[in-house]
């Protein structure tokens, strides 16, 4: 093939980005891994490679910021959910209820327990069709197509009762500072959500035997991006993959929020630290989180208003909380996302940051862990890892 | 239990306000809670710093920037990791506020360390060597709000295109539709400044 004639000027700009262009030396050369590459969802690797190996990864992300942070300081209090909640895809209730959250202590709100209720079913619900989610990217990565078009189709099962619940498919804009946009649509409603939970459950055996307990997974995954339990925590890494080295930490035990205090569940961990024990983790994860929505349709929605009963909000565009900062943070299933709100007074925040998840295991953790694995662990380690670029880009 | 325990913790505390009262005078009173007991130790060693509990499993500390790393070092020992830097631009004041985020796996306790620098000169030591996740936070705040981070070795471009990184587009003084205006040009034109509706 002949050389191709690359611009100076270009050149010259990844120089400056540490990148070269060209082959550095007779064995190694460097590979562009994505954005187009369907693994790394607007994401890039610079991998620098010898022969099969990785010698050296540098991330490059930015091919999706968007701006939410700044463009949320010149936006009323809710206007902003219908803009943060596409940090997160997948979990797109997940922005919404920590922004709610750190908004609503900011200005004292007791949010009403029907409101608390719907939250935490609707939180959850998005984690069951975010694990769907993630077995689908996961499935194709090996090559098990079937496991992930099962999970998308299982997904819409999910996808079509927060239509109704909310009029929204992937955006659902209905969690908002003092509660929730609307009711309940009914009694229907919650038998659906019950019918499919079962569904699901039942429909579990069938992922084990196509996708967790597969000799393929097992041949791709075992002891493929190995992480320790000091590196994790000095790395900060949360959620599957920090459980996945033995640290049981879970936002939702160690700082209950909504009704999680009330409820049974157990925190599942592993030790390896592979990508086994950290694919295993959310398999365990999925059986707990069905059975959270089973003890929380047997709870039963309380009595009572679905918003906080105050008079500010009938004037809502301009709301204005009192000065004030707040934390709040949930377990999403990509770790823990948070969310720090600063009002100054004004019917706009002065400040709102996003703890994403990925930002301490998408950088760092991911260029050390890509370290002498071979190019076909690549969409592997990503997916293990479950890294979600709009957490980091924003 | 309880029972039990309780007045033998308030004849400790007892004892200690009595024998420290003229140094403690002015500071605010601790919670007998979890909270308090973490932030009294913390403050022992760091006696240079603030420390408050804002409500359950939330603390707040106050450091000069200038011990910023010090105190980062002592608290690392209870607060086992870095969960975000988040800088807040106080433009009036002329001051940024950098807000080191600690979650502690063994207390369960959440801690804001907050501390001022000045804008037109914002330098801090980076905490790298405590925490080496503080390298993606830190690469983070430099480009957006120009702090630089003395010893990061990564500080430069990382998120934003090149001909944004000198901008720090997070800062309150940045104009995001002038800056708009300027690359995108007769895109623009149908924009109209002088308006006050507009949300952008």
């Amino acid at each position: 093939m002949a050389d191709l004639e690359v611009p100076k000027e270009l050149k010259e700009e990844a120089k400056g980005h540490d990148m070269y262009l060209h082959p550095i030396d007779k064995d190694t050369y460097e590979l562009f891994f994505g954005p187009q590459h369907m693994a790394t969802e607007n994401f890039s690797i610079i991998l620098k490679m010898d022969g099969n190996r990785i010698e050296r990864a540098i991330v490059n992300p930015g091919f999706l910021h968007r701006g939410f942070e700044k463009l949320s300081e010149h936006r009323p209090y809710f206007s902003n959910i219908a803009l943060i909640l596409r940090i997160c895809v997948p979990e797109s209730d997940v922005p919404e209820n920590i922004y709610s959250m750190a908004v609503d202590e900011i200005v004292g709100w007791e949010v009403p327990d029907r409101a608390i209720w719907i939250r935490n079913v609707v939180l959850e619900m998005a984690r069951m069709s975010s694990w769907l989610f993630w077995i689908m990217g996961f499935g194709n990565e090996i090559g098990l197509y079937t496991a992930g078009q099962w999970a998308a189709a299982y997904r819409e099962r999910f996808m079509r009762l927060f239509e109704e619940l909310t009029g929204g498919r992937v955006y659902h804009i209905y969690t908002v500072p003092g509660g929730v946009r609307r009711d309940i649509p009914g009694d229907k409603w919650l038998r659906q959500l019950r019918d499919t939970v079962e569904y699901i459950k039942s429909k579990m055996k069938d992922f084990d035997e196509i996708l967790f307990d597969n000799y393929i997974m097992f041949e791709r995954t075992e002891g493929v991006g190995v992480m320790d339990k000091k590196f994790a925590l000095k790395h900060a890494v949360t959620g599957p993959n920090l459980r996945a080295v033995g640290v049981p930490y879970d936002v939702r035990k160690d700082d209950p929020y909504y009704l999680y205090d009330q409820l049974d569940f157990e925190v599942p961990i592993l030790k390896e630290g592979d990508s086994l024990a950290r694919t295993l983790v959310r398999r365990y994860e999925m059986e707990q989180d069905l059975y959270i929505l089973e003890q929380l349709l047997d709870m039963g929605p309380p009595n009572g208003p679905h918003m906080v009963q105050d008079a500010r909000l009938k004037a809502l565009p301009r709301f204005k909380p009192p000065k004030g900062e707040a934390y709040a943070h949930v377990e999403s299933t990509k770790g823990d996302f948070g969310a720090f709100v600063v009002s100054d007074g004004t019917h706009k925040p002065y400040r709102a940051h996003f703890r994403g998840p990925s930002q301490s295991h998408g950088v760092t953790v991911l260029e050390e862990l890509l370290k002498g694995a071979r190019l076909a662990d690549v969409p592997v380690i990503l997916k293990t890892l479950d890294n979600c670029p709009p957490d980091l880009d924003r | 239990m309880d029972m039990n325990e309780k007045p033998k913790v308030e004849e400790k505390v007892e004892e200690k306000v009595e024998n420290a009262q003229p140094v403690e005078e002015n500071k605010p009173e601790l919670p007998d809670t979890t909270e308090g007991k973490l932030v009294e130790v913390l403050l022992e060693k760091a006696p240079y710093a603030e420390g408050e509990v804002i409500r359950k499993r939330r603390v707040k500390f106050t450091v000069p920037a200038e011990r910023i790393h010090e105190f980062l070092e002592l608290a690392s020992e209870k607060f086992e990791m870095l969960m975000q830097i988040s800088v807040v631009d106080w433009l009036k004041e002329g001051q940024f506020e950098v807000n080191y985020q600690l979650w502690s796996l063994s207390e369960s306790v959440h801690a804001f360390v907050k501390t001022r620098i000045p804008r037109d000169d914002a330098k801090l030591p980076t905490v790298m060597d405590i925490w080496p996740v503080a390298e993606t936070y830190e690469r983070e705040a430099h480009e957006f709000f120009g702090i630089i981070f003395e010893g990061n070795p990564r500080l430069g471009p990382f998120i934003l295109e090149p001909r944004e990184y000198e901008k720090h587009p997070l800062r309150k003084d940045f104009n995001t539709l002038s800056y708009a205006k300027t690359i995108y040009g007769e895109d623009f034109d149908r924009f109209d400044e002088s308006k006050t509706n507009y949300v952008i």
